[in-house]
């Protein structure tokens, strides 16, 4: 159990630009270029479907 | 709201991390600097603000005098508690003696903060002690303006240590690939959890006032906190990691801020995983110049719960902060004496015991967030409503 959590906790990491490259070996074929624009397609989808509100982050102006 | 403004990227963020990598390593230092101030003054909310831009100046002037063993050290360090105590705890700290506002002669009813007025603070007090102390070189002046202006983390951290960060800013990592490979995903990653995640629990945490809490179901009230506790963990890391990702364009590896605190097994770890550029800098320039742990056991109780009152009253100008802090301070201190009189936590543990633990920390952290993020007298209200079922 621990190590599944590991696992997932080091591909959300390389998944969120934290890592340079992925620690699961099995997610090697993830480094392609192809691969990163379509991540980052999804990336910038979810940011546009979610950005209409306005809002400010919490810790600015502390 | 800075990151998530376009201007941000188009005026700011792209052109200075162009301009950078293309410079030489002598120019380097002056684009961060005339960025930095470039940006301080577009994105303050208020135009005397803008000039508050002097206080940069001021410092990078002052700063040059610093020397090790050198008492103008101290002033710097008064100056700058100084300008964080009119700014930000006059009216606070006045208003606690005379009362409000109508009857506080002191009361400025003008106040605004400068951007970024706590982080940049903190940081010109760790630059004024490590000169002190002999623990930072004095670089020159441009380079100690990048430190003070460079504006990926100049208004909410990571706080950065000069120490740390010159070393970055003479040999940069100069892979452009990855640095805007890593950068970008960085970024895209932190607004996703601003606007996807942080943002949507707003629908919740805005009940968190005196008039919803009065009328709603007491089963509610728990998952109104618990939103309230998802969203400030994905608004500030959210923020971190665009701040993280904005340095790493320029090929600068600033301090992560948060490493997955909500899977901690106690306080103790929580707090070297939430806000850790904070929590660093309470450690160094607080706890530690009180006696940290290298005193009686009594004494170091006193200097935990003192360290977390420090870091309540910087969150806000508010008793409802210091409250916070307070509450974290006991927190800690009542781990202390638990792992004294157990003995530490084992290493090889079931798993079920550590997930008791993830959950129980989760726990005291979240009932905590109540005094964060409403004043005394609702959160009052919140408490009576959720344990007794009355206002």
């Amino acid at each position: 159990m621990l190590r599944l959590l590991n696992r997932i906790k080091a591909t959300l990491e390389y998944l969120g630009g934290v890592t340079e490259t992925p620690a699961v070996q099995s997610f090697g074929w993830l480094q392609g270029p192809i691969w990163w624009g379509v991540w980052w397609a999804a990336l910038v989808l979810l940011i546009l479907a979610f950005s209409g509100q306005a809002s400010r982050f919490i810790y600015i102006d502390f | 709201m800075v990151f998530n403004t376009i201007p941000y990227y188009l005026f700011f963020l792209f052109p200075a991390a162009i301009a950078f990598r293309l410079a030489s390593p002598n120019l380097r230092p002056w684009i961060c600097s005339v960025f930095g101030c470039a940006f301080f003054v577009f994105f303050s909310s208020d135009r005397r603000g803008a000039f508050c831009l002097a206080i940069f100046i001021w410092e990078a002037l002052f700063s040059r005098l610093y020397r090790k063993g050198s008492g103008l050290c101290w002033i710097g360090v008064l100056q700058s508690v100084v300008l964080l105590t009119i700014f930000k705890y006059r009216n606070f700290l006045t208003g606690l003696y005379f009362g409000p506002s109508d009857h506080n002669p002191w009361h400025w009813y003008g106040a605004f903060l400068p951007l970024g007025i706590s982080f940049f603070t903190f940081e010109f007090i760790h630059y004024a002690v490590d000169r002190y102390l002999g623990r930072a070189e004095a670089g020159t002046p441009a380079e100690y303006m990048c430190f003070i202006l460079f504006f990926p983390t100049m208004v909410a951290g990571p706080i950065k240590r000069y120490q740390d960060f010159l070393p970055k800013l003479r040999n940069p990592v100069l892979d452009s690939r990855t640095n805007w490979r890593l950068g970008c995903t960085r970024i895209l990653s932190g607004l996703v959890k601003k606007f996807a995640i942080a943002d949507l629990m707003t629908a919740f945490t805005d009940h968190l006032n005196r008039a919803d809490i009065a009328v709603a179901r007491r089963w509610v009230l728990p998952v109104w906190l618990l939103a309230y506790g998802v969203k400030i963990y994905f608004d500030f890391s959210g923020y971190s990691d665009i701040a993280i990702g904005s340095a790493r364009l320029f090929g600068i590896l600033v301090p992560e801020n948060f490493n997955w605190p909500y899977f901690r097994t106690s306080i103790v770890t929580f707090w070297r995983c939430w806000h850790i550029s904070l929590s660093a800098w309470l450690t160094d320039y607080v706890f530690i110049p009180l006696g940290g742990s290298r005193v009686s056991a009594g004494r170091v109780y006193l200097n935990l719960f003192v360290t977390m009152l420090v870091s309540g009253i910087w969150h806000g100008a508010g008793l409802n902060f210091l409250v916070w802090g307070g509450w974290h301070g006991a927190l800690l201190v009542l781990h202390r004496m638990w792992t004294q009189w157990r003995g530490p936590a084992r290493a090889d543990r079931p798993f079920y015991r550590s997930a008791l633990c993830c959950a129980g920390t989760f726990l005291w952290v979240n009932t905590g967030w109540a005094f964060f993020c409403m004043d005394l007298s609702t959160a009052s209200v919140f408490f009576h409503r959720l344990f007794w079922g009355q206002t």
